[in-house]
């Protein structure tokens, strides 16, 4: 494949569209890690062998599909069926024939096979009819699910690439700056600063080179939107670079992208390889003087590398310390050279809003926080996956319409967004709208988008502790009140949690956050205290519970709770071996007992109860 | 040359001098751990903070380490403010905690009101501060010997694969420039080990002292141009030399002028 | 333990010969031998020309590197914060009773290794266990026993 000019590029796009209209009957099978984890590779062999057997061997690779995810990484492996829209969920291996003959020759549907409302039990046929998709409008993830991931034919034929040709040949690099000024579109990776505006500062330094860097090292616990786009909309995250790129004036890129994460460089890899090789890497792109490349640069575990010097010098191969920012590195970034950090879901939007105008994507979302928001929605919540939402929806509409409420209906307690930096926001707040500012007001952030909602049984003193034990994991060690500061946070959330907390431990915890915030090098240090302090805020009652009464309400707290089998035990057995510690005992159909001096209240014998029998308390 | 207010007041900085220089070059006390004017500064161990504002920030103000922002015309410093001491009073705190033997951070902490440190203190903790002086000075000198390992609260100094390391030629900057004299070398017999590597010492020819490496002698006979005879006499010899011919030079020119 | 270190020159024929290579080049020996050998750190000193002390602080600063041997199968628990408020912890407990070993060890015979790990990105199907490069979802606490079966 040749890419030379916009010629070649519209001449792919037609040709891929006039092949897709030959066969609208198509067998979409989403094989993002989710699906691939509960075996989407062997439902894709069975649709292959399949079509064989019915002599569309030929055409196979215009039927299948293997698309990125849809985001309900839980009822997968997906399975759709175009163009009716058919949605089938947890498909097996043995479902394909039947799937085949019924739904892709026929158009009959398998009612066993489709999706489950968990809100009332009935059966919703369509993709678009179940509220997690109905409530939900896709533009960062606008090719997830819908085309091949590795193909960049199919990329070309839903515009691809069509905003660099209008870029390279209808606009400066100044208006492309400044239409994506005017757009509003904040980075999505953590601290929400304007896109363009970077980019503005950014190009008007003078240097040698200039540099663009896709930040694709989600460290946040709980996201996984960029892992996602990486994986399927590969090319959707190059051609944001490489506008980037041409309106910065850079010549070389870099996609830092975690090491965990080996499908999303596989299919990276592949996405650069299949554009160096038509030309759309490489030099003088499109017949124009614009030069640029890609590198994939792998992350290898380390949260604060979510820290932009930090990350750049992972890049040149270094330990992963941060430097104080007083000079900030889109002046001064990867080898010192003025540097734009954006990351992947920023870069992801960034071709759309080229093609559809600034006006239009601002038209979408809040007049602060323009456009829409991936956010992964998962926790005690029925529906839970990755969703993208225009700005302004409130908490209430994610968590109850998208997501179908709370697992077993039990009582909402929190939702924690913006990961580690961020904080956890009650049930008061539910209808609070989220965006950038909203969220900071009420001590979280938006962070990269992870939503984790939280009930009853979650107990919020054992949240911070978890989120301080994280923070003390990936603090680089580098400064004071970081190093130090987050490990006595996190030893005096023990001792809150084992029982042993006293009253003053409290206003200790106030203090020593405080300074941790103000003293830290960088950002890492600078939120890290953040979970604490937003449950502090919201749940202190929790906290004081915890301390004054040895009472953990959620059942949580190995020290604070005791097992104990009901007398509606039926005799079952089935806790005796669950238990690592050999605690329970008692005969077939005799209620069993837990002898408390060897119980670890691990929980085993409550997870494996099918009766609900045992009692924490 | 700028002008910026210290502590009430108006002093004279080169623009773009780091704020520590100037605050230092007045006679302020700000304490430092990790400073050391042979390397460049980090911004570790965070004591050199000093609140920062400007007439145009409306009140405003921010807290900056002092070793790594650079003076800017109009500035206004203040290096005790009271959060900025409540802040070192809490690092101290958490220097305690960890390094409760090593005298040095208890004069520290002792001074800013820190006698007892209110944290958990940790069991076994050693007098490294992770200061990172050591391992900086090492690379200033070329030698790449030490490094930081690990991360986080478990991070520490050490050589490579933790056994003695090829490169250290035992020029001893980092044991010397330990501001908490963490790091442990033994010389005797005229010998010396440090990070669990041996080392020849070089005899003085003339008083058989032995003061500098065998391995150092030589790397500053090859990169610095120095004639290795140079470093078979010890310091101190060498400066009774010196006397001895600067005596013999004003002897000829008293019997040349008499 | 004895190795081949020959393939070592096929992984550095791969990148250039500068620090910008040595993450990489780490990762690579990373997943041969499933650990950084000494004696492989010792020859990406060399022909990186990058001081060993860097190589090795680099090599303990990140978490997918690690400096001793682990077993044929390593089984990474998933902790990230959807996983631990959907019982990530018991699965640990569970694994490390049926194993043996804690996190972060490897059994006697060489054929497990316990890992805790922060988020996979896998978070849709909270709790997960991640034995080889096999992902396994919803992970029930009877299904732990099946996870640890050799092979």
């Amino acid at each position: 494949m040749n890419i030379k000019n916009v010629k070649d590029l519209n001449k792919i796009k037609k040709e891929t569209l006039a092949i897709s209209k030959k066969h609208p009957k198509k067998v979409l099978v989403c094989c993002g890690t989710g699906c691939i984890a509960n075996g989407a590779t062997k439902i894709v062999e069975s649709v292959r062998d399949g079509l064989a057997k019915r002599k569309l061997k030929d055409v196979s690779i215009e039927i299948l599909k293997e698309t990125g995810c849809h985001g309900f990484c839980e009822l997968g492996p997906l399975v759709i069926i175009e163009p009716q829209e058919i949605f089938y969920t947890k498909v097996k291996p043995k479902h394909v024939d039947d799937i085949l003959d019924k739904s892709f020759l026929e158009n009959e549907i398998i009612e066993p096979l489709l999706f489950t409302n968990p809100v009332d039990g009935s059966k919703i046929t369509k993709y678009n009819d179940i509220s997690f998709f109905k409530h939900q409008q896709r533009i960062a993830l606008r090719n997830l699910g819908k085309i091949s991931a590795h193909d960049m034919k199919e990329y070309i034929g839903v515009d691809g690439y069509q905003a660099l040709a209008k870029v390279l040949f209808k606009m400066t690099p100044d208006e492309v700056i400044e239409e994506v000024i005017k757009s509003g579109l904040r980075g999505r990776g953590g601290g929400g600063f304007s896109a363009g505006k970077k980019w503005k500062i950014c190009k008007n330094i003078q240097a040698d080179k200039h540099y663009v860097i896709c930040n694709g090292d989600e460290g946040d616990p709980g996201a996984f939107m960029d892992r996602s786009i990486m994986e399927g909309d590969p090319h959707g995250v190059l051609e944001g670079m490489m506008i980037a790129a041409y309106a910065i004036g850079a010549k070389e890129g870099y996609i830092y992208v975690r090491d965990e994460y080996p499908l999303a460089v596989t299919h990276l890899e592949k996405a650069i390889l299949d554009c160096e090789r038509s030309g759309l890497l490489g030099e003088n792109i499109l017949g124009t003087d614009f030069s640029f490349t890609i590198k994939i640069a792998r992350g290898a575990g380390a949260f604060v590398c979510g820290e932009s010097s930090a990350l750049m010098k992972s890049v040149a191969g270094e330990v992963g310390e941060p430097r104080a920012k007083y000079v900030r590195s889109v002046v001064k970034g990867l080898y010192d050279e003025p540097t734009v950090l954006n990351n992947v879901e920023t870069l992801v939007n960034i071709p759309t809003i080229i093609r559809k105008g600034a006006d239009w994507y601002s038209s979408i979302g809040t007049k602060k926080s323009t456009g829409t928001k991936v956010f992964s929605l998962v926790g005690k919540v029925r529906n839970t996956g990755l969703i993208e939402v225009p700005m302004g929806i409130t908490l209430r509409e994610i968590i109850y319409d998208i997501g179908g409420g709370i697992l077993e209906d039990r009582p909402f307690k929190a939702v924690q967004t913006g990961g580690p930096s961020g904080g956890c926001i009650p049930e008061s707040m539910l209808d609070l709208p989220v965006d950038f500012d909203s969220l900071t007001e009420v001590g979280s952030m938006m962070g990269s988008g992870g939503m984790i909602v939280m009930d009853d049984k979650t107990c919020i003193v054992d949240v911070a502790k978890y989120f301080l034990e994280f923070l003390v994991e990936e603090s680089c060690g580098k400064c004071t009140p970081c190093r130090e500061g987050l490990y006595q946070l996190h030893k005096l959330l023990e001792k809150i949690c084992a029982g042993k907390g006293e009253m003053s431990d409290i206003e200790k915890m106030e203090r020593l956050s405080e300074n941790v915030m103000i003293g830290s090098l960088c950002g890492l240090g600078k939120s890290g205290p953040n979970p604490l302090m937003s449950t502090l805020k919201h749940f202190k009652d929790e906290y004081i519970e915890h301390i004054k009464d040895k009472k953990c309400r959620a059942g949580v707290c190995p020290e604070l709770i005791t097992y104990e089998i009901l007398d509606n035990c039926t005799g079952c057995m089935a806790c005796i071996p669950a238990c690592g510690y050999d605690a329970i005992t008692g005969k077939k159909k005799e209620v069993h007992i837990i002898a408390q001096d060897k119980c670890t209240k691990c929980g085993a014998c409550y997870a494996v109860c099918n009766f609900d029998s045992i009692l924490v308390s | 040359m700028i002008h910026i207010t210290i502590n009430g007041k108006v002093v004279q900085a080169k623009d773009g001098e780091m704020l520590l220089t100037v605050i230092r070059r007045e006679k302020i006390d700000v304490p430092t751990l990790c400073h050391h004017e042979a390397v460049e500064p980090s911004g570790a161990c965070r004591l050199c903070m000093v609140e920062i504002t400007k007439p145009e920030w409306d009140g405003w103000c921010d807290y900056v380490t002092s070793c790594l922002y650079p003076a800017a015309d109009g500035l206004i410093v203040n290096t005790h403010a009271k959060k900025v001491n409540e802040l070192r009073s809490s690092i101290l705190d958490m220097y305690l905690a960890r390094h409760p033997k090593s005298p040095e951070i208890r004069q520290l902490a002792a001074e800013y009101g820190v006698l007892k440190t209110q944290f958990e203190e940790v069991v076994d903790g050693d007098n490294c501060i992770l200061c990172g002086i050591c391992t900086r000075i090492c690379d200033t000198m070329g030698f790449h010997a030490i490094s930081m390992v690990g991360r986080g609260h478990g991070k520490e100094v050490a050589p490579p694969l933790n056994m003695a390391p090829t490169a250290c030629v035992g020029c001893l900057s980092c044991a010397k420039n330990c501001p908490t004299n963490y790091i442990e070398y033994n010389m005797e017999n005229g010998g010396l080990t440090i990070w669990k590597k041996d080392f020849e010492m070089v005899a003085c020819t003339e008083c058989g002292k032995t003061t500098i490496t065998k391995e150092f002698a030589e790397y500053l006979s090859k990169n610095r141009d120095i004639n290795i005879d140079y470093f078979r006499k010890c310091d101190e010899c060498h400066r009774k030399e010196l006397a001895g011919t600067m005596g013999r030079i004003s002897n000829w020119d008293r019997e040349a002028r008499s | 333990m004895k190795h081949n270190f020959e393939n070592l020159h096929t992984i550095f024929d791969k990148y250039p010969k500068s620090q910008e290579s040595l993450i990489a080049i780490l990762q690579d020996i990373q997943k041969e031998y499933q650990y950084l050998p000494c004696e492989a750190l010792e020859q990406t000193s060399e022909v990186l020309d990058v001081p060993l002390s860097t190589v090795f602080s680099v090599s303990t600063f990140y978490n997918s590197f690690s400096l001793t041997a682990k077993g044929e199968k390593i089984i990474k628990v998933c902790t990230g914060t959807a996983c631990h408020i959907r019982g990530a912890k018991l699965l640990q407990d569970q694994l490390e009773t049926h194993l043996k070993i804690k996190a972060g060890e490897t059994t006697e015979d060489m054929k497990f290794t316990l890992e805790v790990v922060a988020c996979v990105g896998a978070c849709a199907m909270a709790p997960v266990v991640v034995v080889g490069d096999k992902y396994h979802g919803s992970v029930k606490v009877s299904r732990v026993k099946k996870l640890v079966k050799a092979k």
